[in-house]
């Protein structure tokens, strides 16, 4: 063997160990739910077929390239014409093709189906995040009596097959959560349906697959699957009233800091003004989506800025990522705590956010968008009302 | 001497210097003159080359055979296209001063003659036989002639029988279109009948015809359109203050609206109205019916199919707060609604909404004007 070959063989065998990774959340042969697992039963068979055939199409080849290769004989007498070897190559693919195209059909229309869904939730993307939003229902366990908008991370209950009903605001996105079905883009106008079901708790990733503008690789998203009890918990919080800091602290100041530079685009419900008129954002005067992530509950989400960056520290973030499946779901509900804030990057996103995580955000160039943003500013914030900003926040549970 | 491709390269590099310095010194931005800079360079390059080569009449280093070369070696024919070139350039630079159509045509005239001209003049010089020669401009030009020349013809066709359309009235397009038709089928079951009609005699019939067709066209539209009277719409109706979607009346806007349903793919809702007087909603979901109303996202265009199942026709109208009116800066419902619906038909109604429902007092609603108990609460988070 020469040493060409040795280094091919070296490679080759680096890259089929890189499938074994085992750090990887985003692979669709790890499948977490009945969707994703048809998606794996039908792309096994159909992989090993297809890789059957190539093999023995590649060793054919090989065998030709040597056995006839340019020796400088005469050239051999050309025929037309194999009627039955022909017919016979004809038939073989076509019946390898109708082979896996039954099983194909049936699972592509097996996922579409939406009849036996049990919960509805509602994803809309844009540049560059996911909105995500509960209507009110009698499904999702015990009902949703009250909408619950939340962004980036989406909770839902496990043994349940949830409908996802996607759109987008700006330009065409596309969901996809590996390990829970196959993607599925979310275009504007249009509502596209995409079903998804764990079967135990679990963080399961995902990302924007439709290049989408510049920060098209830092638009992330996840599922967290919980328990009926623990997706119960969540919701009750998610529609608990809001609550003012106390007076005189920092988190109080930095509820005015927010109202004054942040309140234009992002919306806390029940947050009210002096006159106790509720303070309502206007994301569509600024924005070209039209929308900016709520930040009513932002610390029961454990990232931030579309999933990008994390809210918990790296220490604490493993507490939580990392926890079987038993407790996943109580890790979860602690939130982020002020021990466990991922404060350097919060702070560095809110100092200056486009330096972080690019976007069109440069008020004085959006000719294109008749001035309005696309992603966050940089707010030319003090480092006061940062430290304000991050108490109130904190707040946010 | 300058031998004719010279005259030709220099021209058209004397022309693109001069252009690219005018782009330059009036207009804004640097790659138009980039581009016609880069076009004169490589103009007066090809200039000299064809220049030093004596139009490739003889090599190069024939010193002697350059030396006494003439300029050219045989008169061009008569030809039609320089006329017309320059009638075009004429044309061109009046429409610079009057219409921006007359300037289109006289660039469509310019190109035209130009590249027929261009063609024409090549062609003469394939060989020293005329005939030939012209056999060698059609085997080149007629390909690109026939299809334009037939594409201008149905263009002027289609023009000409639209500004017709356009100027009579419905009832008389009908009349009119219907003797043409009458009129076009007699003649060709006449020529068709008796083939030893002269040929001219049928390409008169269709000169004459043509010939009517463009007046006909140019009469018309030189007159104008008739006055076509827009269809109303409750969107614009309700921007004149009209209140149609309080109200179970028909409107003009309403004529016909069963059958404008569309998108039913992106439909974020579908609402029926029973027969009992209630309003029900299906979100596309088996289990996403609720006692709170329905919910739809904020700042985003929700497509809502009303389907009318109520026995008479009914209208689905949407309550969305309040909107302060250009103008009068007064505050006024804000109400968006379908048009009146016959029973088992359907309509789309796009409904986006930048504020939550918490800014309206009384929150948003759908409901059907004529049946109280026809109501829906929408929650717009």
């Amino acid at each position: 063997m020469n040493r060409r070959v040795r280094i091919a063989a070296v490679l080759g065998l680096a890259a089929l160990a890189a499938g074994c990774a085992e750090d990887a959340p985003q692979d669709m042969f790890q499948p977490a739910g009945p969707n994703a697992q048809s998606i794996y039963d039908l792309s096994v068979p159909v992989f090993i077929i297809a890789g059957v055939i190539g093999v023995i199409v590649m060793v054919f080849i090989a065998i030709i390239v040597v056995k006839f290769r340019d020796r400088g004989q005469a050239i051999p007498d050309q025929v037309h014409g194999k009627p039955t070897l022909e017919i016979i190559l004809t038939i073989i693919p076509a019946l390898i093709l109708i082979g896996v195209a039954i099983p194909t059909v049936g699972t592509i229309m097996a996922l579409n189906d939406t009849s036996d869904t049990e919960c509805v939730i509602n994803v809309t993307g844009q540049q560059w995040w996911w909105e995500i939003d509960y209507p009110t229902q009698e499904g999702c366990g015990a009902g949703i009596d009250e909408p619950i908008v939340t962004s980036g991370q989406m909770v839902i209950p496990i043994g349940t097959p949830v409908l996802v009903r996607g759109t987008s605001r700006d330009v065409i996105h596309s969901w996809w959560i590996p390990r829970l079905n196959g993607k599925r883009d979310m275009v504007p106008g249009r509502v596209h349906t995409n079903r998804i079901e764990a079967d135990e708790p679990g963080i399961y990733a995902g990302q924007c697959t439709e290049f989408c503008g510049l920060s098209h690789a830092n638009m992330r998203m996840e599922v967290i699957a919980l328990t009926p009890e623990d997706f119960e918990a969540w919701k009750l919080n998610q529609i608990k009233p809001y609550e003012s800091p106390e007076a005189d602290t920092l988190a109080a100041a930095g509820e005015q800091t927010y109202i004054s530079q942040c309140a234009r685009c992002h919306q806390v419900n029940g947050l009210e003004d002096a006159d106790g008129a509720p303070i309502v954002s206007r994301p569509d005067l600024s924005v070209y989506s039209g929308a900016a992530p709520n930040l009513t509950h932002l610390m029961t989400r454990n990232t931030f800025a579309g999933a990008a960056f994390n809210l918990l520290s790296p220490e604490c973030r493993p507490r939580v990522w990392d926890a079987p499946p038993d407790t996943v779901g109580e890790e979860y509900l602690k939130g982020v705590t002020p021990d466990c804030l991922n404060s350097v990057e919060l702070r560095e996103w809110l100092r200056n956010a486009p330096a972080k995580k690019p976007m069109y955000a440069d008020p004085t160039k959006l000719e294109a968008t008749d001035g309005l943003v696309r992603g966050m500013p940089n707010l030319a914030l003090s480092e006061d009302q940062i430290d304000e900003l991050v108490a109130y926040l904190l707040e946010r549970q | 001497m300058f031998t004719t491709g010279s005259k030709f390269l220099i021209g058209a590099a004397v022309l693109a210097t001069i252009s690219a310095i005018a782009y330059g010194v009036t207009q804004d931005g640097v790659m138009g003159t980039v581009g016609l800079g880069s076009a004169a360079v490589a103009l007066w390059f090809l200039a000299g080359v064809n220049l030093f080569t004596r139009d490739n009449n003889y090599w190069a280093d024939e010193i002697d055979s350059i030396e006494a070369a003439p300029a050219a070696v045989r008169a061009p024919a008569n030809s039609v296209w320089p006329f017309a070139f320059a009638f075009g350039a004429a044309v061109l630079a009046v429409g610079l001063v009057t219409y921006q159509a007359v300037f289109v045509i006289g660039i469509v005239l310019l190109l035209a003659s130009g590249a027929e001209w261009t063609a024409e003049a090549w062609a003469q010089r394939a060989s020293a036989d005329a005939e030939h020669n012209a056999e060698v401009r059609d085997r080149i030009a007629n390909p690109l002639e026939f299809p334009l020349a037939a594409a201008i013809g149905v263009g002027v066709v289609v023009y000409a029988f639209s500004r017709v359309m356009l100027y009579l009235s419905k009832t008389n397009t009908v009349i009119a279109f219907a003797i043409l038709g009458s009129i076009i089928i007699a003649l060709a079951f006449f020529f068709a009948y008796r083939p030893r009609v002269p040929s001219k005699a049928a390409a008169v019939v269709i000169g004459v015809g043509a010939l009517g067709l463009i007046a006909g066209g140019a009469a018309a539209g030189l007159s104008g359109e008739r006055d076509i009277h827009p269809h109303e719409t409750t969107s614009g109706l309700n921007e004149e203050g009209v209140d149609i979607c309080t109200s179970p009346e028909e409107f003009e806007a309403d004529e016909k609206a069963s059958q404008s349903v569309g998108a039913t793919a992106a439909v974020a809702a579908t609402i029926t109205l029973n027969s009992d007087g209630e309003l029900t909603y299906d979100l596309n979901g088996p289990s996403a019916t609720g006692s709170q109303g329905i919910t739809l996202p904020r700042s985003n265009p929700n497509n809502i199919v009303f389907q009318n199942r109520s026995g008479e026709a009914r209208r689905l109208s949407v309550s969305l707060g309040t909107i302060v009116e250009e103008g009068t800066e007064e505050e006024v419902p804000y109400l968006m609604c379908t048009a009146l619906v016959d029973d088992g038909g359907a309509q789309n109604i796009t409904v986006n909404v930048a504020l939550p429902s918490i800014t309206s007092p009384d929150g948003y609603s759908f409901f059907v004007p004529g049946v109280e108990s026809a109501q829906l609460n929408l929650i717009v988070p």
